[in-house]
C-alpha cells in the first residue's frame, strides 16, 4: 500500500499535448478512478504510472520514492489490463505465479499465494484450465489474481470491465469493491464509464483532453461539478445546459434564459447579485426538473417554466421528456411510469433553485466553486 | 520496439540503425558487385596483382555486345524464350481448369489432391530428377524441346493451381448467381464474369511460372545437358567451366536475372492498383 | 471468405473433368518417381544387361567411400546451415519488428535475394571467392582502405571441403532467409504486445520477457522454419555444384553418379537415401519440438 503523487506531469507526443500538468495526490489504500472521454488521456497516465510510457516533465513519487527513471520490472506496482493479456501459453495457474516466479520468490511461499488468488477472486478449480477456455468474466478474475498475488503498492486497472457484458460487469464491480475491502492496497481505475466510477471510487479525477477536470468524492462531483466538463459528463441522463445572463428580478436572483428566467436559491443571492449582468451557461439535472402535475413536485417550485413536449423516451421504471422552450431551446427531464404525457402538449415544469449550476463560459469553471 | 523498455532509447536506436545498415549492405553489395562486374573493362578483372577496383576502371558494355555478337548466344535465349512460353501454356491450360474447379466447387477429395500436390513440391528435385530424365530417355524425349518443356510442366502445375485456385475463389459468388440471373450458361460465365476477374491472379501465375522455367537449372541440365539444345542457364554453367573472364559471366549473369527484375517493377506499378473492387456492387 | 461454391448439392462428372490432368499429374509424378527409383535402385547394369532384382548397386554404393564422405558432410551442412538461417531470418524479422519510416521499402529489399535465380548468385560468389585475387580476399588482406587487414595469405575458397562447403552455405543462406524472415516476422507480429507489457509490469526483465513470453510464443513459427530449412539444405545441389565441385554432397554425388559415370542404379539408390534422410530429420525434429514445448511451458 502506498500512496502515489503526481506533480505537475506531462507528456507530449508529436504534436499533442497529451498530458498538461497534472497534479494528482492519492492516498494510501484509497480507490481512485481516472474517468473521462477515449482520447482524454487517462490511459496515457496509467502506462506513466505503470513505467510503460516516459514522463517528459513532473514528479512521480509512489510510497516516497520518485519513480519517474525506475524501470517498470522494478516499480512495485501490478497493472491489469483492457484485454486481459493473459499468457495464451501458460495455464491459468502459471500465469497467477509468473511474477512471483520471475522474483524467485520460495515455492511455499509461490503456492500459498497461488491458493490464496485462486480463493479470492473464486477461481478454486481452474488452474489447469488454458486461457482460450476461460470465460469473459473468467479471464478478467485471472488477470486480477496476477497483479493481486504479487502484493503491489498501488493497483492499476485499465478499463478491465469495458469487455464484459451489463450483468457481469454490475458483479465484478461489486467484486471489487469487496476486494478492495479485504486487501486494502491503492487502487487507480481508469474508465469512461462514469456508473463504474461513481460505484466504486472513494474519489474521482476527471480528465479532459489531458487535464484535471476535478478531483472529489463521487457526491461532491455529482452535487457540486468544477467545471461544466465535469457536470455534462457524470450523471444519467446528461445535465442540460442553456445560456443567459446573471439579473435580479424582485427579490430573486437567477438567470435569464431563452426558456425564461430561472432562479438560484436564497442561499446565493448575495453572490449573484454581485454578478449581476455577467452571461453565464446554466446546468441542471434533468433528475431535478419536476413535472408540475405531479404532487411531489411542490417541493421544488423556485422556478416555473412553460414548455411544449417533443417526445418521450421510455427508459425502464422512468421515462425520459425532451420538451422545448418557445423559443427552441431544448429541456430533458424524467418522469415516472405512471405519468401520462402527449407529445406536442403544453406543460409547465418546476425547477429546484438549489440544484441550478452557473458556469463562466470562457473558462467553463463553476462560477460558485473557487 | 514493444519488447523492450522505454529507458536508454538512444543506444537501442544507434544499435537498431547499424543493423538496418549492416543488413542493406549485406544484400545490396553483392548485387552491387554483380553489377559492376557486368560493365568492367578486362583491365579492371586482370589487374596483375594490384586489388581490383570497386568501380571499374573504364565502365563499359563490351561483354554484352560480345555476347550478343555471338549466334551461338542468340540461339540459348531463344531457346529459353520458347521454353519457358511454351511451359507457361502447358502449365496455364493443364492448371487453370483444375483450378477453376477447385476454387468454385465443393469436390470430394479436394484436401487429398492439394495435399497430394504440395508434398509433390517437397520431393527433392535433385532425386526427381533422375526418374524423370530415365523416362524421357525411354520416350526418346531427352535433347527434346519437349521433353525440358514437359519436365518444367511438372515442375510448374502445382503453383499455377494453388495460385490459380485462389484467384477464383476470391470472387464473390454472388457475381456468379447475378450471371445466372441474367440468364448465362457456364461456358459464358467463365470467359465474361470469372476469367476475367481472376486474370490479375492467373497472371501471377504465369509470370511465375515463366520465371521458374527461365532460371530452371537441374532438370535442364539433365534434360538437354549432352544435346545440342541449351539454354540461358547451360549457357552460364558452361562457361563457368573454361576458367572464363568474370565481366562475361557478370554479364550472362543480369541477363539471366532481368526478367525477374522486370516482371517485380511492373508488379508494383499493378500491385498498388485496385482489382475486384469496383465490380461487387 | 465469401461464398465459394455456388453448386454445392452435387458435382457431375462433366464438372470435374477439369480436374483429370491435375490428377494424371499427380499420380503419374507418385508413379514415375517411385518406380523408376525403387527399380534403378535394386537393379544392377553390367555390360548392357540389367539384373533385376538385385542388392549390388546398393551395396556397391554403401561400400563407396565417396559415399560415406558424402553423407557426413550434408548431415553437417545441414546441421551448420539450418542454425544460420535461422539466426539470419531472426535478425532480418527483428529489424523489420519496428514500424519506421521506409519500411516497406526496407522490406522489398530484404525480399531481392529471393528473387535472384540461384545461378547466379552462386556464380557470383564464385567470382567473389576468386583465388588469390578475388574481392574477399582482397578485403580480408586490407588492401581497401576503410578495412583492417585479417589474413596475411589469400585463401584458396574452392580448395578445401570446409571453405568450398562454407560458401556454398553462405549463398544457399544469403538466397533462402527472405524466407525464414518472413516466416518469423509473421510469427512475431502474431504475439499481442500487451503481453510484454503485462510481464514487465510484473518484473519481467528484458531477458525474461525473452525467455518465457517471446520465445514460446514463437516456436510454432520457428519450427516451421527449421524443419523447412533443413529439408532444403539436405536437397542443396545448385550451391556445391558451382562452388565445391570436388567436395560431393549427396546432391552432387547423385549428378556425378549419373553424368560422370553414367551409373543411373547408384544414382538411384543414393537418391532415395536422400529422401530416407529427409524423413528421419522430419519426424526427429517433430518428435523434439513436442519435448520442447513442454519444458518452455513449465514455470
Amino acid at each position: 500500500m502506498a500512496e502515489v503523487l503526481l506533480k505537475a506531469i506531462s507528456k507530449r507526443l508529436g504534436s499533442n499535448q497529451v498530458i498538461d500538468s497534472l497534479s494528482l495526490d492519492i492516498k494510501n489504500g484509497e480507490f481512485v478512478t481516472l474517468l473521462g472521454p477515449s482520447g482524454c488521456g487517462k490511459t496515457t497516465l496509467l502506462r506513466m504510472i505503470a513505467g510503460l510510457e516516459a514522463i517528459d516533465k513532473g514528479d512521480l513519487v509512489v510510497g516516497g520514492r520518485r519513480y519517474n527513471d525506475i524501470p517498470s520490472q522494478h516499480r512495485k506496482l501490478a497493472m491489469v489490463f483492457q484485454s486481459y493479456a493473459l499468457f495464451p501459453h501458460m495455464t491459468v495457474a502459471q500465469n497467477i505465479r509468473f511474477g512471483l516466479t520471475i522474483n524467485k520468490t520460495p515455492a511455499e511461499t509461490i503456492s500459498r499465494k497461488l491458493a490464496w488468488a485462486l480463493d479470492l477472486l473464486r477461481l478454486a478449480g481452474l488452474d489447469d484450465r488454458m486461457p482460450r477456455h476461460l470465460s469473459g468474466g473468467q479471464r478478467q478474475r485471472v488477470a486480477l489474481a496476477r497483479a493481486l498475488v504479487l502484493d503491489p503498492e498501488v493497483l492499476l486497472l485499465d478499463e478491465p470491465l469495458s469487455n464484459l457484458d451489463a450483468a457481469l460487469r454490475e458483479t465484478a464491480m461489486e467484486e471489487l469493491k469487496r476486494i478492495h475491502h479485504q486487501v486494502g492496497t491503492t487502487i487507480l481505475y481508469v474508465t469512461h464509464n462514469q456508473v463504474e466510477a461513481m460505484t466504486m471510487s472513494e474519489r474521482i479525477a476527471i480528465l479532459n483532453a489531458g487535464r484535471l477536470e476535478q478531483f472529489d468524492t463521487p457526491r461532491v462531483v455529482y452535487d457540486a461539478p468544477a467545471t461544466r466538463f465535469a457536470a455534462s459528463f457524470i450523471g444519467s441522463p446528461a445535465m442540460n445546459f442553456l445560456d443567459g445572463t446573471i439579473e435580479v428580478r424582485e427579490e430573486d436572483a437567477g438567470v435569464d434564459t431563452a426558456l425564461g428566467f430561472i432562479k438560484l436559491d436564497k442561499d446565493r443571492f448575495g453572490r449573484a447579485q454581485q454578478m449581476t449582468g455577467r452571461k453565464v451557461t446554466v446546468g441542471i439535472r434533468p433528475q431535478n426538473i419536476a413535472y408540475a402535475e405531479h404532487h411531489e413536485s411542490k417541493r421544488y417550485s423556485d422556478t416555473t417554466l412553460r414548455v411544449s413536449v417533443e417526445l418521450v423516451e421510455t427508459l425502464g421504471d422512468r421515462s425520459l421528456v425532451v420538451s422545448r422552450g418557445e423559443n427552441g431551446a431544448v429541456l430533458r427531464f424524467l418522469i415516472t411510469r405512471d405519468i401520462e404525457i402527449e407529445p406536442q402538449e403544453m406543460i409547465e415544469v418546476f425547477l429546484d433553485g438549489r440544484r441550478v449550476h452557473l458556469f463562466d463560459p470562457q473558462t467553463n469553471s463553476n462560477v460558485f466553486v473557487s | 520496439m514493444r519488447i523492450g523498455s522505454f529507458a536508454a532509447e538512444s543506444t537501442k536506436k544507434a544499435l537498431w540503425a547499424a543493423s538496418i545498415v549492416i543488413a542493406v549492405l549485406f544484400i545490396v553489395a553483392p548485387l552491387y558487385l554483380l553489377f559492376k562486374y557486368a560493365i568492367s573493362d578486362s583491365a579492371s578483372i586482370n589487374t596483375g596483382g594490384a586489388p581490383i577496383p570497386l568501380w571499374p576502371f573504364h565502365p563499359t558494355f563490351r561483354s554484352f555486345t560480345y555476347l550478343f555478337s555471338d549466334s551461338q548466344f542468340y540461339g540459348v535465349i531463344f531457346n529459353s524464350l520458347i521454353i519457358a512460353s511454351c511451359t507457361v501454356g502447358m502449365s496455364m491450360l493443364l492448371g487453370v481448369p483444375a483450378a477453376y474447379v477447385l476454387g468454385r466447387f465443393r469436390v470430394p477429395g479436394r484436401r487429398a489432391l492439394l495435399l497430394g500436390l504440395i508434398s509433390v513440391r517437397l520431393f527433392p528435385d535433385i532425386a526427381s530428377v533422375i526418374p524423370i530424365t530415365e523416362f524421357l530417355i525411354k520416350l526418346r524425349l531427352q535433347n527434346t524441346y519437349t521433353g525440358v518443356i514437359f519436365a518444367h510442366t511438372l515442375l510448374a502445375l502445382p503453383y499455377v493451381i494453388f495460385i490459380g485456385m485462389s484467384a477464383f475463389e476470391s470472387i464473390p459468388g454472388d457475381l456468379e448467381q447475378q450471371a445466372r440471373v441474367m440468364g448465362a450458361g457456364g461456358f459464358s460465365i467463365f470467359f465474361r464474369v470469372l476469367f476475367p476477374l481472376a486474370l490479375p491472379g492467373l497472371a501471377a501465375a504465369a509470370i511465375y511460372t515463366f520465371l521458374l522455367s527461365w532460371d530452371e537449372f537441374i532438370f535442364a541440365y539433365f534434360i538437354l545437358g549432352l544435346g545440342k539444345i541449351s539454354t540461358l542457364t547451360l549457357f552460364l554453367k558452361q562457361k563457368l567451366a573454361y576458367a572464363p573472364p568474370q565481366n562475361l559471366l557478370a554479364a550472362i549473369s543480369v541477363l539471366l536475372s532481368l526478367p525477374v527484375i522486370v516482371f517485380s517493377l511492373l508488379l508494383q506499378k499493378y500491385m498498388t492498383a485496385g482489382i475486384t473492387a469496383g465490380s461487387v456492387k | 471468405m465469401t461464398e465459394v461454391w455456388p453448386n454445392p448439392k452435387h458435382t457431375r462428372i462433366h464438372e470435374v473433368w477439369p480436374l483429370i490432368p491435375a490428377a494424371v499429374y499427380l499420380v503419374g509424378f507418385l508413379v514415375i518417381v517411385g518406380v523408376y527409383l525403387l527399380g534403378l535402385s535394386l537393379s544392377f547394369e553390367k555390360g548392357g544387361t540389367t539384373v533385376f532384382p538385385s542388392m549390388r548397386a546398393v551395396g556397391a554404393v554403401f561400400s563407396n567411400p565417396e559415399f560415406g564422405h558424402a553423407l557426413v558432410r550434408t548431415t553437417l551442412f545441414v546441421l551448420a546451415g539450418t542454425p544460420l538461417e535461422l539466426a539470419a531470418g531472426l535478425f532480418l524479422a527483428l529489424i523489420l519488428y519496428q514500424n519506421f519510416l521506409f519500411r516497406n521499402v526496407v522490406r522489398g529489399l530484404f525480399l531481392i535475394p529471393l528473387a535472384i535465380p540461384a545461378l547466379v548468385t552462386a556464380t557470383l560468389l564464385f567470382i567473389l571467392f576468386d583465388y588469390p585475387g578475388g574481392h574477399v580476399n582482397i578485403f580480408l588482406l586490407g588492401k581497401y582502405g576503410f578495412f583492417p587487414a585479417i589474413l596475411h595469405t589469400p585463401v584458396n575458397w574452392r580448395g578445401s571441403a570446409f571453405f568450398a562447403l562454407g560458401i556454398s552455405m553462405l549463398g544457399k543462406v544469403w538466397r533462402d532467409m527472405p524466407i525464414s524472415m518472413l516466416i518469423l516476422l509473421s510469427g512475431l507480429s502474431a504475439i499481442d504486445p500487451e503481453l510484454f507489457d503485462a510481464a514487465r509490469t510484473m518484473g519481467a526483465g528484458l531477458r525474461a520477457r525473452i525467455w518465457r513470453v517471446v520465445l514460446p510464443l514463437l516456436i510454432p513459427s520457428i519450427s516451421a522454419v527449421v524443419l523447412l530449412r533443413s529439408i532444403e539444405m539436405w536437397k542443396e545441389f545448385i550451391f556445391p555444384f558451382i562452388l565445391a565441385g570436388k567436395y560431393d554432397l549427396l546432391g552432387t554425388l547423385i549428378e556425378s553418379l549419373y553424368n560422370d559415370w553414367g551409373n543411373s542404379n547408384a544414382a538411384a539408390v543414393v537418391a532415395l537415401v536422400l529422401v530416407l534422410c529427409i524423413m528421419v530429420t522430419t519426424f526427429l525434429f517433430l518428435s523434439i519440438m513436442e519435448i520442447l514445448r513442454r519444458t518452455l511451458v513449465k514455470i
